[in-house]
C-alpha cells in the first residue's frame, strides 16, 4: 500500500459519452473503514464513477486513485485491490455458488482458494448452499453470492452498485449488516444507492450527484442540516412547563422555537454542535425527554435538493 | 502465445469457460452432433465404396472423407467463439469479469484454450475412430490410400492451426458485434473461403506431400498470429461493456 492518502481519491474526474458530459470534475475521497454513499437520480453519474474506479472506464479529465494507484495507468494494481459488486448479480447461473466464487479466488491467485471461498461464503451465510446452482437461488441470495465473490480476496476497497436493489426489507437489512461488518474491518466502501433511508443508516457520508455534478458531500446529518436547516424536535413525557420554556429561551444558540403541548421544535445555529447543550439545559430544567431527533430525514433533504434548479444551469 | 500471460488466471478462466460451455445446450448439441455426423459420413463413404459406380478413384473418395476431418476443427469452434464475448456481455457477466486482475491477453487465451480443448479432442477422437474403422471394416481399394501417412500428418499439423484460426475469427467478430447470431454469420463468411487450401489438397489438385502440408501450416501460422493481434485490438473493454 502506497502513501497515506485516503483509500479512494477522485480528483476533478470528468467523463464524456460522445458529446455528453456525464461526470463533471468530481472530487471526493473515501477513507479506510468509511462507507460513502453516492446518491442521485438515474443518469447523475453514480455508476460512471464506480466504473471509472473499477477500471472499466477511463476518466477523460482529472485523475482517480485507489490506494494511491492510478486507475488509468496502474489498472492491474487497482484490480488486485478492489472488490466490485455490479447492480445485477451478474453470476454464472448454470454454475454452482462455489464455482462462481472460486473463479474469483483462482484469478486473484490466492494461496488457498478453497479456504478463501469457504470463508467468504460463511461471511454471507451461504456455506450450506455452496453446491447449489446459482440459477436456483432467490435474488437476495444471488446478491449475497455476488458479495462473497467481491470479497473473497479480502479487498481493502469495495465498490458496490446498488447492493440492495430489488431486495425485500429483510434481505436488504442483512446486506446492510454485511456491508457494515466489512467497513468495521477497515474496508473502504463506496456504494451507489437509491434507498435514502438505507444511506442514512449505513453511510458515514453521502455525496449527492446530479447531472454529473457533486452537489453535496457530508454526513447525512450535515446534508440534512444544510438543506433543511438545523432543526431539532424534542418530545417530552409531560407538558412543556415554565422552567423548560426559560431553559430554551435563555439558550443563545436557539434561533427559532415552535411549541406544542408536549413537544418543542427548535432551530439551532448548528444542530450538531448545539444539540447536546440543549438537551443538558432541558434536563437541568426538569424536562423528562422521550426523544430528540433532527427534523426531516435525508430523503426530504434529497427531494428538496432535487427540486432546486441546478447551480449554474439556465433555470437557476 | 506470450510469456506475459500468467498460467493461473488463464487456467481458471479456461475452466470456467469449459463449465459454461458444458451447460449450454446449443453448444453441447453442436459439439456432439457435428463430430458424430462427420464420423459416420466418411466411414459410410468408404465402407460402401463401389469402384464401378464411384465418381473419381479411391483417392478421391478418401479425399472426400478427409475433408470432413479438416472441417470439424473449423466448424466446431465457430459457435463457441461467437458466443465468447458478446454472449458473456449479454448475460451480464462480462463487466465483473473485467474488474479482475487479468490482462486482455489472458482473457482471450482462457477463452481460446476452452474452445480448443473440446474441439481438438473431438476432432482427433473421430479421426482415430475413423482409422480404426478403416483398419477393421474397410477393404481395398480405398483402404491403402485411407491409411496413407500424409493424412494423419496433415491433420495433426494443421488441425490445431485451423481450429485456432476459426476460434480467433469468431472472437474477433464476437468482440465487435452486438449480437451472437451476427458474430456467427460473419465468422462463417470468413471461414468458408479459408477452407479452399484444404479443398485443393483433399481433391489432390495439390498433392498432399510434406511440402504442401508444411507450406499450408506456415500460412496458417502467420494468419493465426495476425488474427491473435487483431483479436487483441478488436477487444476494447469499454466497447465490450457498452450496450449501445
Amino acid at each position: 500500500m502506497r502513501g497515506a492518502e485516503p483509500a479512494i481519491v477522485c480528483d476533478a474526474v470528468s467523463r464524456c459519452f460522445g458529446e455528453r458530459l456525464v461526470l463533471s470534475s468530481l472530487t471526493l475521497a473515501v477513507e479506510r473503514g468509511e462507507i460513502l454513499g453516492l446518491l442521485g437520480p438515474n443518469g447523475s453519474g453514480k455508476t460512471t464513477t464506480l466504473r471509472i474506479l473499477a477500471t472499466l472506464l477511463q476518466p477523460h479529465g482529472g485523475s482517480a486513485r485507489v490506494l494511491s494507484y492510478d486507475v488509468a495507468s496502474e489498472t492491474m494494481e487497482v484490480r488486485r485491490r478492489i472488490g466490485v459488486m455490479p447492480e445485477r448479480p451478474s453470476l454464472y447461473e448454470r454454475q454452482t455458488v462455489e464455482a462462481n466464487v472460486r473463479l474469483w479466488a483462482d484469478v486473484h491467485g490466492l494461496a488457498d482458494p478453497g479456504e478463501a471461498v469457504g470463508r467468504a461464503l460463511q461471511f454471507v451465510g451461504l456455506e450450506d448452499r455452496r453446491r447449489e446452482p446459482v440459477g436456483s437461488l432467490s435474488k437476495g441470495l444471488k446478491q449475497r453470492v455476488a458479495l462473497a465473490r467481491a470479497i473473497v480476496h479480502r479487498p481493502p476497497v469495495l465498490l458496490l452498485d446498488e447492493p440492495s436493489s430489488g431486495l425485500d426489507p429483510l434481505a436488504a437489512a442483512a446486506m446492510e449488516n454485511l456491508i457494515r461488518g466489512l467497513a468495521g474491518e477497515g474496508t473502504a466502501v463506496l456504494l451507489n444507492t437509491h434507498r435514502l433511508a438505507e444511506a442514512e443508516r449505513l453511510c458515514d457520508r453521502v455525496a449527492i450527484l446530479r447531472e454529473g455534478r457533486l452537489l453535496h458531500l457530508g454526513t447525512p446529518r450535515q446534508v440534512r442540516a444544510a438543506l433543511l436547516g438545523h432543526i431539532v424536535e424534542v418530545e417530552l413525557a409531560g407538558a412543556v412547563d415554565l422552567p423548560v420554556r426559560r431553559a430554551i429561551e435563555s439558550f443563545p444558540a436557539v434561533r427559532e422555537t415552535c411549541w406544542a403541548p408536549s413537544a418543542i421544535r427548535v432551530r439551532l445555529t448548528d444542530s450538531e454542535r448545539d444539540t447536546p447543550e440543549l438537551v443538558a439545559r432541558l434536563v437541568s430544567a426538569g424536562a423528562r425527554i422521550i426523544a430528540v431527533r433532527p427534523a426531516g430525514d435525508l430523503e426530504r433533504a434529497y427531494l428538496e435538493l432535487m427540486s432546486q434548479p441546478l447551480p449554474g444551469s439556465l433555470a437557476a | 502465445m506470450n510469456a506475459v500471460i500468467a498460467r493461473s488466471p488463464v487456467r481458471a478462466l479456461a475452466r470456467k469457460e469449459l463449465g459454461e460451455l458444458r451447460r449450454h445446450r446449443m453448444i453441447v448439441a453442436t459439439a456432439v452432433v457435428l463430430p458424430v455426423a462427420f464420423l459416420v459420413l466418411p466411414v459410410a463413404n468408404l465402407l460402401f465404396y463401389d469402384p464401378a459406380r464411384a465418381i473419381g478413384g479411391p483417392d478421391f473418395a478418401v479425399g472426400q472423407a478427409m475433408f470432413c476431418f479438416f472441417l470439424t476443427p473449423v466448424i466446431m469452434p465457430a459457435t463457441m467463439a461467437a458466443y465468447g464475448i458478446i454472449g458473456e456481455r449479454d448475460q451480464g457477466t462480462l463487466e465483473p469479469l473485467l474488474t479482475l486482475p487479468i490482462s486482455d491477453r489472458e482473457l482471450l487465451a482462457g477463452k481460446v484454450a476452452a474452445i480448443l480443448l473440446p474441439t481438438l479432442s473431438a476432432s482427433f477422437a473421430i479421426y482415430l475412430l475413423y482409422m480404426a474403422a478403416v483398419v477393421v471394416v474397410v477393404s481395398e481399394p480405398v483402404r491403402t490410400p485411407a491409411l496413407d501417412w500424409s493424412w494423419p500428418f496433415g491433420l495433426l499439423l494443421t488441425g490445431p492451426l485451423l481450429a485456432l484460426f476459426s476460434t480467433l475469427t469468431g472472437l474477433v467478430f464476437s468482440a465487435r458485434s452486438k449480437d451472437v447470431r451476427v458474430a456467427e454469420h460473419l465468422s462463417g463468411l470468413v471461414l468458408l473461403p479459408s477452407m479452399l487450401p484444404v479443398l485443393l489438397i483433399v481433391t489432390r489438385t495439390v498433392e498432399p506431400s510434406l511440402v504442401a502440408w508444411l507450406g499450408f501450416a506456415a500460412v496458417l501460422s502467420l494468419l493465426d498470429y495476425a488474427l491473435w493481434k487483431l483479436a487483441l485490438r478488436a477487444f476494447d473493454r469499454e466497447r465490450a461493456i457498452s450496450t449501445v
